[in-house]
Order: structure tokens, then sequence, then C-alpha cells
């Protein structure tokens, strides 16, 4: 049992670490909480489900042209909603909150509240070292996750772009004294967002098909590993991501099904009542 | 080279700058003195983009740079060291000086400016994978420096070197500067005005937002008034 809950915790650790990596970036470039991060992720599921069921496209091709049409989608939302709220933090906080319940009512008008699930990628399962079968479709969303992650931060450390990103984060008025365009960088950064948000959504909904409102809870996860990570680390939201996965997996397990959110809550509790800045969050934040 | 026009600053609502004018020739190094809050680090703010002026010009080899955002001006080949260093405490000296030279961003380019900035700064070449937060205030002043001339400015704008430095590490540093290539042209801002006059040519003062004398460095040195006033003599 332990085994399992163990596997099943870091599949899903992996997951909260991908979804909470957009809103950590968010946060730590614009200092801009998105709460329509969980429906960019439902968008991007549903997407996936239109184009490869619905119009019969190839399953890695769907994939792809489902991120880069919520990425653009960030971008038109950072363009329009959030830049001229620039200086004020809470309009874009009530701003993406309305934005939230919109897309939720539409993708309710257009989709029904019926669960909506693209084509698996791979059947069957595995046998895990003679101790337990896992599905091959999990198994599948464990590496590409673990791949998009890899990606994300080869880009933060080796590309200019990410340099940018890095030193924007650290010290704004700096990282344009340096010659950087931080009105663009804000853009592409909140566009970057969405589609981690998109990226973790295409890879999970063959597991966890997407409704109207399955992005409520998958936001809530993001923003207490971002918190528990501490705000806008990237590494914080590896660690975060996984032990939150592992503590409601093995809570689940051995304590209570029932009880499985509220393990989390209490290690964030926990977390936070040692370290108030999460663990790899700074002093003053 | 830089010619700034009658130009008024506000922080806010507050006034901060008033008619001001200057003019540095390219080559030159001028200082400008005054006490806290005489409004010399709002007008490098103002010169680098940072806090746009409100009336009057800011012109730069002929082009009227005022505002100008500071990411463009910084195109320009104007490079500010600010106040309080801000280096990057999170990322190592390398990227430090790599952000520097983003506006190039060519890595030939980037390699030849770090060489030049490690010729400089020798102790910024056995610290270059240490974290900028990790330098002493010293290292962190001479890696600010070193971080605003890998873009190659033709004017480089000093905001408070000596602040909170040790008297031995601040001449270390003027030295430096000093031996940089005539090509740069320097301006800077100093509460240290013994150490300001004696490395440069020309000094504005400044007090209360406005520039109240101006000259040549070892005029005003010999002045009365001003070695009662800000020497202590």
């Amino acid at each position: 049992m332990f085994a399992i809950a163990s596997m099943n915790g870091i599949v899903i650790g992996v997951i909260y670490a991908l979804s909470a990596l957009g809103v950590s970036l968010v946060v730590g470039i614009m200092n801009v909480v998105n709460f329509a991060h969980g429906e960019f992720y439902i968008l991007a599921g549903y997407f996936s489900y239109l184009f490869a069921t619905a119009l019969g496209m190839n399953l890695l091709a769907a994939m792809t042209l489902a991120v880069a049409i919520v990425f653009v989608f960030g971008l038109l939302v950072e363009y329009t909603l959030i830049r001229p709220t620039y200086g004020d933090d809470l309009y874009s906080l009530i701003l993406t909150f309305i934005l939230s319940i919109v897309l939720q009512n539409a993708y309710l008008l257009i989709f029904g509240p019926y669960p909506n699930k693209p084509p698996g990628w791979v059947r069957g399962a595995t046998d895990i070292f003679g101790l337990f079968m896992y599905g091959n479709q999990r198994l599948a969303a464990l590496v590409a996750g673990t791949c998009v992650i890899v990606f994300v931060f080869a880009m933060i450390k080796l590309t200019w772009f990410g340099r940018i990103i890095r030193a924007t984060s650290q010290d704004r008025g700096m990282a344009e004294l340096n010659g950087v365009n931080t009105t663009r960088l804000n853009m592409l950064s909140f566009g970057l967002g969405c589609a981690l948000a998109a990226a973790a959504g295409v890879i999970l909904a063959p597991v966890f098909p997407v409704t109207p409102t399955a992005g409520v809870p998958v936001a809530l996860t993001a923003f207490v590993v971002v918190v528990l990570g501490g705000m806008g680390s990237l590494r914080g939201c590896i660690v975060g991501g996984l032990t939150l996965g592992l503590v409601e997996n093995l809570g689940a397990a051995y304590l209570s099904t029932g009880y499985k959110h509220v393990f989390g809550f209490i290690i964030l509790i926990l977390v936070l009542a040692i370290r108030p800045s999460g663990l790899f969050g700074h002093k003053e934040a | 080279m830089l010619e700034v026009s009658n130009i008024d600053v506000y922080r806010g609502e507050t006034q901060v700058l008033w008619d001001i004018s200057l003019e540095v020739a390219a080559g030159e190094r001028v200082a400008i003195l005054g006490s806290n809050g005489a409004g010399k680090s709002s007008l490098m703010g103002a010169i680098a983009g940072i806090l746009p002026p409100a009336g009057g010009k800011i012109n730069f080899k002929g082009e009227t740079i005022s505002g100008r955002k500071a990411y463009e001006v910084t195109r320009f080949g104007i490079a500010l060291v600010p106040e309080g260093r801000r280096v990057y405490k999170e990322m190592s000296v390398r990227e430090n000086l790599e952000m520097g030279g983003y506006v190039s961003r060519k890595q030939r380019r980037i390699d030849q400016g770090m060489e030049q900035v490690f010729a400089l700064f020798p102790v910024l070449r056995d610290r270059r994978h240490q974290a900028g937060g990790t330098l002493s205030g010293g290292e962190q002043q001479m890696l600010a420096i070193g971080r605003a001339l890998m873009s190659r400015p033709e004017l480089l704008l000093i905001d408070e070197l000596s602040l909170g430095l040790a008297p031995r590490i601040t001449k270390e540093i003027y030295q430096a500067i000093s031996g940089l290539e005539l090509e740069t042209t320097v301006l800077l801002v100093e509460q240290n005005v013994e150490m300001a006059l004696s490395h440069s040519q020309r000094a504005y003062i400044m007090e209360s937002g406005r520039i109240t004398r101006s000259g040549r460095s070892e005029t005003l040195m010999a002045d009365d008034d001003i070695r009662r006033a800000y020497l202590g003599l």
C-alpha cells in the first residue's frame, strides 16, 4: 500500500508542481495572482478533447495546438485585462477572479456539465518492480510532466529569456536599467504561466476528465503549493508539489480518504508556522 | 554629449528638482555634490529614464532622451550604477555581468567585456561563480560598476559610490574608475566631497533640488565656503 500510495503521490505531485510553476512565475515577475489559472488548465483540456475527438487530429498535434492557443489567449488577457491594472495588485486579483467565473459559465454553456475526456495516449498497465500494477496512462503523465518541468528549468537556467525572468523577479527596476522591456516580459511570462497551466491540463485530462468547474481545485492546489514552496520560488514549486502530492496520498491511504485535502492544509499550516515565507521563500516577501 | 536643460522632476506629488541645467562633454569626469536629500539621486534617475521630467529636456548626443523609458535610454549608451548597488543577489557574479550585456546579447562582446571587467576588478574573477548577495559591500559595488560597463556605455552614471564602504575600498574603486578608457564619460554623485572633487574635472553643487554652484573641481576644492560646508575644514 505504501508503494502505490507513494507512486500516486509522485504522479500527482509532479502535476501539482507543473501547475504551480505557472502561478509562481507570474507572481514572481508581475506580482499578480492569476485566479483564472485553473480555467486555463481546463481550457486546454477541452481543446485537446475537441481537436483529438471531434476533429480527429493526431494526439500530440492536438495537445500542442491546445497549449499554443491557451498561450495566445494568455497574452491577450494580459494585454487587455492585466496591463491596465499595473500598480494596483488588487484590481488584477478581482479581474482574474471574474474571468474565472466567466470562463466556467462559458464552458458550461458550450460543453455542458458532463465530464469530457480526450483519448488516452497509451493502454494497459505496467508491473512496477513486482509490487503493483500501475496504469500506463498515469506513467505517461508522469514522464510528460517531468519533461515539461525539466524543459522549463533548462530554459530558466540557460537562456536569455530565463536570465531576464530571474533578474526581473529579483529587481524589476534594475532589469529595466539593464535594457529589459519589462512590459513585454510581463505579457510573455503571463502567457507562459497560462501555457504551463495548459500543459498540465492536456497531460492530466486523459486521467481526470475535464468539467466546467474542475479547474477550481486545480488552482487552489497550485496556490497552496506556491505558498508552501515560497512565493515566486520555482524550486519551491517542485518541492512543494511533491510534498503535497505525497502527504495527500499517504494520508488518504493510511488515515482516511475523506480527509485527503485536509492533510495538505495541515502541512501548509505547519510549514507556515515555522517558516512564514514558505520552504524557499525570502524573509521580506 | 549630455545636455540637461531646465528640468523639473516630481516624485509623486512632491517636486524634487527645480529648473536643473547641466552639461557634460564627451570624455569628461563630472561630479554632482550635495548633502542627503539635495536631489542628486533624482537627477540621476531623471537622466536614466526612471523619473521622467515634468518640464525641460534632456539631450544625449543630439537626441532627446527625456520621456523615454529606462530600457530605451540604456540602448542609447547610458548606464547607471544605482544607489545601493542593486546587484542581483541570487544570480552569480557571471550572470550579473551577463545581464549588464543584455543590450547587445552577443556572446563575443559579452566575453570580451567580462575580461575587461575582470582586468579592472580582479577579485570578481575569483568570485565569478558566487551569488551576488554573498559578496562584500565593496565587491558588490565593483560588480555593479562592472555590470554597467558590460553594456559599453559612452556615459556612465554612478550614484553614491562610497556609500557604506570603507575608505580604503572607496579609494581602490575610484582608482579603478580613473583607469577607465578616456572615451567613457563619467557623471558621478557623491556625498564624499573630497573624493569626488579629486577624481573629477568639474562639479555641480546641489541644495534642496537646485543647482547652486558649479565650477572646476580644483577651484571648488580651494574655495573656503565649500571647505567649511562640506569638508569640515
